[in-house]
Formats: structure tokens, sequence, C-alpha cells
């Protein structure tokens, strides 16, 4: 028996033995090592190795893999000697077929894929940079890029990540949860550094007209290359704040059929001649921060309440649509060529400063 | 005796008669009328026609003017019918020769509103203003231009004010707020929105000699588009809940040493997000998309707390110290470096993901 045969056996006795005694620790990438831990080479072999609910350590390096989840565990990021950042990059040689469908009919290519979890339970990643350079896959109803999709049925936690690069000739995503009929699922997005795509940042959606998926969009800060969607709330409900968005098309935007989400404590700057949020019925948005942009609040509908919210430097504050039955109050706004955009009556109870106009277009 | 002789004098002995019993309301360009008000047509005129300490109502319009306030006062935009913007601007038919020198660097200013030698001794208050350079083109050589300028010796506030487009060449300033070696003076600039300055020069600058004679708040303003500083500040006080984008760089500069630098929002810069030159408190700001986002000058003693960093090459920069103050409970996430240019010990008690080179003596950071 080769020496490396007989570890093997070595650790499948001491799994056997030891696992009801003392948790293991799962490690990819070769920094931890000892009896403490069991190693493996790839992310792939350890996310399908490992027991369910099991914590995965990946060290700091570069894992050019296509990542599927059909467990609930923990990926975890870890900082060995001066490193702290694991990547999971395309693989230059493993081809870009399409590997999930979103519910909204679109192949993508996705490089961490959480699907058909079994048995059920949360899919938690932290700590990890999914880069999407090398991975444009065209762009079509039918191909997309993702770099980490949670599928219909999955839930989880996504903490202090990193995506970037993920420009897919205008289909590319970075992290992208949905859900459809059947058991609502509970996603949270937080503290994330998401850059550089040029489809939507963060996506969270149901596409169903009661909402399937509740999201918790929290204290990430978005950076799109191009005039692109920071936030693709379509259909979730839940919360978006605290999150710094800058150089979008649109910051925050509800696609259809949002449910009730509140939109609180978010910077939204330099949205190149596009709309920094969009409030449709239901939506709460109360503290936010929004500046240098064409349309600060665009409503597609009515119903919203839009409260206590700062704008500065925008052509127009609220662009109502002609719809009816939102409420708008307390709202500061400084430095807008116009304040309200065909809103079928006059609104009061907002201060206004540097105003050109105040009221502007008609309704039929 | 003329009409408007006549009501020259009556204006003079309603003046006389009602001040003590009510206080007149004072405005300038024509939305408000009637026998409480008494009108102006520049704001020039107004701010050496009213009592010490009045209120002034700008109406909506354009005023292309050089405005000089030497008296304590208030000037405050107002909304008329569907407008609610009253701007100053360059006078094309004036002179665009300077019209102050600093008593900090020196250099000839052309203030767009220029507040000096104030008597009776006083605050001067700016609020719903906007101020806009387009027209002073005289170039870095001829001067440098402000929208708004409080010399040595003033004090007051700038709120809910607009200034844009002070660039002059290179050399504008959107509000500069000054004190020399006079007694210590007390500014607030809170809730502005001050975009397009010069390459040269920057939004918002309080300057004061050292040690400082200038307490200057500088709050919840919006700043972009500046040509080089965002905040450039060597006063005492707090920089807070500002947001700066698109700034060349450095976003805050805190020059002095007793500065608090906290719940600002920094982003889209390729220089420096926030740089300490003295031991100044920099707290729970939050910087991205920032070439070197926190930088130190060598081994000052400043207070780094809470911050959070996302998508920088450099996270903290100390600029080769090792020595340093309280360097605790920061999170960086997406850097190329955690902690640049250091060379003391592992600096511990720090949240940290997604980072390259957690500790590095030698980085060449933006």
């Amino acid at each position: 028996m080769s020496r490396h045969l007989a570890w093997f056996f070595s650790v499948v006795v001491m799994l056997a033995v030891s696992a009801p005694l003392q948790a293991l620790n799962y490690e990819v990438g070769g920094c931890k090592t000892g009896s403490g831990y069991v190693n493996f080479t790839t992310i792939s072999a350890a996310v399908a190795g490992v027991p369910a609910g099991s914590k995965i350590l990946v060290c700091p390096g570069a894992y050019p893999e296509q990542v599927t989840i059909t467990q609930p565990l923990t990926l975890q990021g870890i900082a060995s000697n001066n490193s702290n950042r694991a990547v999971i990059a395309i693989n230059p040689t493993g081809g870009l077929a399409t590997n999930v469908t979103s519910i909204i009919g679109q192949g993508l290519y996705a490089q961490v894929l959480v699907q058909n979890v079994n048995p059920p339970g949360p899919v938690n990643i932290t700590g990890i940079t999914v880069d999407g350079g090398g991975g444009n896959v065209g762009c079509s109803t039918s191909v997309g890029l993702v770099g980490i999709f949670y599928a219909a049925g999955t839930s989880g936690t996504i903490n202090e990540v990193t995506t970037r690069n993920h420009q897919s000739s205008g289909c590319g995503n970075s992290i992208w949860a949905e859900n459809t009929a059947g058991a609502t699922q509970i996603i949270r997005i937080e503290n994330s550094s998401v850059r550089n795509f040029d489809n939507w940042g963060i996506t969270a959606l149901s596409y169903q007209n009661t909402s399937t998926l509740t999201a918790t969009i929290n204290g990430n800060f978005i950076d799109p290359a191009s005039s692109a969607l920071a936030v693709n709330a379509s259909g979730m409900v839940g919360s978006i704040s605290n999150n710094v968005i800058t150089s979008a098309g649109v910051g925050i935007g509800s696609l259809a059929f949002a449910g009730p989400i509140t939109v609180s404590g978010n910077t939204v700057a330099d949205v190149v001649g596009g709309i920094g949020v969009e409030v449709t019925s239901g939506t709460t948005a109360t503290s936010n921060k929004v500046s240098n942009m064409a349309n600060a609040f665009f409503f597609p509908d009515g119903g919203a309440t839009v409260k206590s919210n700062t704008v500065m430097n925008a052509t127009y504050a609220f662009d109502l649509d002609c719809f009816v039955g939102s409420t708008i109050s307390a709202n500061i706004v400084n430095d807008s060529q116009f304040a309200f955009q065909y809103s079928r009556s006059q609104i009061t109870g907002n201060s206004l400063h540097n105003v050109d106009t105040i009221q502007t277009g008609s309704c039929p | 005796m003329s009409r408007h002789l006549a009501w020259f004098f009556f204006a003079v002995v309603l003046l006389a008669v009602s001040a003590p019993l009510q206080a007149l309301n004072y405005e300038v360009g024509g939305c408000k009328t009637g026998s409480s008000y008494v009108n102006f047509t520049t704001i020039s005129a107004a701010v050496v026609g009213v009592p010490a300490g009045a209120t002034i109502q700008i109406c909506p319009g354009v005023y292309p003017e050089q405005v000089t306030i030497t008296q304590p006062l208030t000037l405050k935009g107002i909304g008329f019918n569907n407008a609610n913007r009253a701007v100053i601007t360059i006078n094309p038919n004036g002179s665009l020769a300077p019209n102050v020198t600093s008593s900090i660097n020196g250099l000839p200013f052309y203030a767009q509103v220029l507040v000096q030698n104030i008597n009776p001794a006083g605050p001067v208050s700016i609020i719903g203003i906007t101020v806009d350079g387009s027209g002073d083109n005289a170039g870095c050589s001829a001067e440098t231009l402000a929208g708004i300028f409080y010399a040595s010796g003033t004090s007051g506030t700038v709120n809910e004010v607009t200034a844009r487009n002070q660039v002059n060449g290179g050399c504008g300033w959107g509000i500069w707020v000054e004190n020399g070696a006079a007694s210590s003076q007390t500014i607030t600039i809170a809730n502005s929105s001050v975009h397009n300055a010069g390459f040269d020069g920057g939004g918002i600058a309080a300057s004061s000699v050292s040690p400082p004679t200038l307490s200057a708040t500088v709050s919840g303003n919006c700043l972009s588009n500046a040509g080089f500083f965002g905040i450039d500040d060597s006063s005492t006080g707090v920089i807070a809940g500002n947001v700066l984008t698109s700034v060349a760089g450095p976003g805050i500069f805190a020059e002095s040493d007793s500065l608090t630098v906290s719940a600002n929002t920094v982003a889209d810069i390729s220089g420096i997000g926030i740089e300490t030159k003295g031991a100044n408190t920099v707290q729970s700001n939050k910087l991205s998309n920032v070439g070197d986002s926190i930088a130190l000058f060598p081994d000052v003693a400043a207070t780094i707390k809470s911050n959070t960093i996302k998508n920088t090459f450099c996270g903290i920069d100390f600029s080769g110290g090792s020595s340093s103050g309280t360097i605790s409970g920061n999170t960086l996430n997406d850097s190329l470096y955690g902690f640049a240019n250091w060379l003391g010990p592992n600096i511990m008690g720090n949240s940290l993901y997604n980072i390259n080179n957690v500790q590095s003596a030698s980085a060449s950071c933006p």
C-alpha cells in the first residue's frame, strides 16, 4: 500500500470515528494542513465531498473552475501569509456552455451555481472573489454570463464577496438570486464589492405576482462598467439598504411585479443619463442620498412612499409619469432643473432649494 | 419733487417710524411686493441698503453681479410661482479683476460673493442661492475664482447652496472660507451641492493658519466633478456626512491635526480618497472605487476607525511610516493592498476580505 493510500484510509477511518465527537475542518488550496484538516485541491471537489452543512475554507489563490453546489454548506475565503484573496476564475480550457436556465428563459453560464440543494438548507458564500474575465459568452435572450447564481428553491447568504469583470456583450451579471412558484426563499446579499459588469449587478427575481423571494440587499458597493442596472429588484420583497451605487445606468430598478420593498439609506450617485431609484407600488424609499443624474426617483406606477430623501444635482428629482397614489414628503431637493415631472396634482411638504422649475409636464 | 423721490422719503420715514415696532421684509427681484416689503433690484444694492442683521429674500431669477457683503445679514433664495432658483452669475460686462487676496496663500481671488470686513461683527448666512462661475475664464495667472469667499475675520453659515462651474482654466473653488491670525471664527457649510470646479482647485476649502483659528463644520454636502480637492480643510472641526464622487483627489484633505472626518461617502476617485496630514480622526466613512482610499502622512498618530473600504488599489496607505495612532475596526473588501507602505509590526483588529497583499512595505499607490 502506498503511503498516500494509507493516509487516505486513515482519514476515512478518522472521519468515521471522530465525526460525532469533533468537527473536521475542510480546506481547499493547501494552506492549512495537519490532522485537523481534510484537504481538497479544487472547490468543486470540496463542495461535493464534504458532509451537508460543512464549512469549507478556501486558501488564497486562483481557482479556474465552474462550481456547482447542491448541498447546504459555507464557502469561506481565508488568509494565509500575506494574502487574503481566493479567486474563482473562468477556466480558459473549460468551454463556455450554459449550465442553467433562468426563470426568465435565458440560458446562463454561471461560475458559481447553487441549485437542487439537498437536503434543504442555506448555502453561504463569504470572502470569495468571482472574476468573470474571459467569460464573454455573448448576449441574447438565450445566452448570458453570471458570477453567482442561486436557482429557484435555494437560499443563503452572500457576504463580503467580490464580483468583477462580468462583461458579456451586454449580458454580464454579477450576483443573481431567483425563485419561482413554491415556498418562499430567503436570500441575503451583503457587504460585497460588485463591479465592472455590463447588465445587472445584484438581481433578486421572483417573477411572480405574489413574491416568493425575500431578499436583503445591504451594504454593498456597486459600480458597473457601463450604463448597466446596479440592483434589479424585480419581484422580490424585503429591503435594499445602505448600499453605495455609482456610475450606473439605473441605480435601483424594479422591472416587474415588485412587492413591498424598503429602500433606505442608500447613496446613489453619478448615474449617467439614467434613473437613480425606480419606486413601484408598495415601495417605501426613505433617507436615501441621490445625486448627479437625470431622474433621481422615477415612478413606473402609483402607490409608493418616498420620504426624507436628499436629492442634489438632478435634472428631474421626481418623475411621476402621470401615475397617482404615491406619497412624496419631507424630501430635500437642492440643485435640480425640475422638482416634479408629470404630476397630476401639486405636491407640497418638501424642502426645495435651487430648483429652476418646480413642476413640469402635463398629463392627458 | 418727483414721485420716486417722494416714495423714497416716505419709505425712509416708514423705516424710522415702524422699524422698532415691526420687522420689515427686504426683497430683491420684484416677486414680493406690498407695504411690508422694501424692494431692491440688485443683491449688491440690498446688502448695503438693509440694516445689520436683516434677512434679504431673493426672488428666482438671474443676478449677473459681484456681491460684496460687509455687514451681518442673511441672504435667502425663495420660491415664487413655479421657480425656486436665484442664480448669481458672472456679469458679462463687468470687470474680472481680483477683488480679494487670500490671507492664507497670498493669491489674488475673484470672489463672486465676497464676505469681508464685517461691521458690526456678526454672522453672514447664505441660504438657498446658486452661484454659477461660468464666464470667468481669466485663468490661473490672473486669479483664482471662488463662488463664495468668507475672508479672514468673518463667520456665518452657508446652507442649501449650489456652487457650480467655478472652473477658470483650472483655478476655481466652489466655496472658500478662511481665517488668518485673527480671533477665532466659526463657519458652517452644509447641505450644499458643489460641482464642476477647476482641476487645480476644488469644491470646498476651509483654510486656516496653524494652529487653527477657524472652526469649520462641513456637513451633508454633495460634491462632484472637482478637478483636484473635494474638501481641503486646515481648520479644526468636523467633515461629516458628505458625498464626494468623481473628484481627482484627494477627496478630503485633512491638513490640520484636530479634525473629525466621519460618515462621508467617497467614491470614484482615481487618486487619494481621504488624506490626513495630522493626528485627525477618520471614522465610519465609506470609500469605494478609490485609488488610494485612506492615506496618512508618515508616522502621524491618526485614528482610523470603523471605515468601510471596497474596490481600491491601496486600502490604508501609511506612506512609509512605522508608528501610528489607532487603526481598528475597519473593513476592507476587494483591495490589491490592504495596509500599504507600512514599515511597522502586523496590524490587527480589522476585517479583511479579498485582499491580494495584506501588508506591504513598498506599494506604489495612486
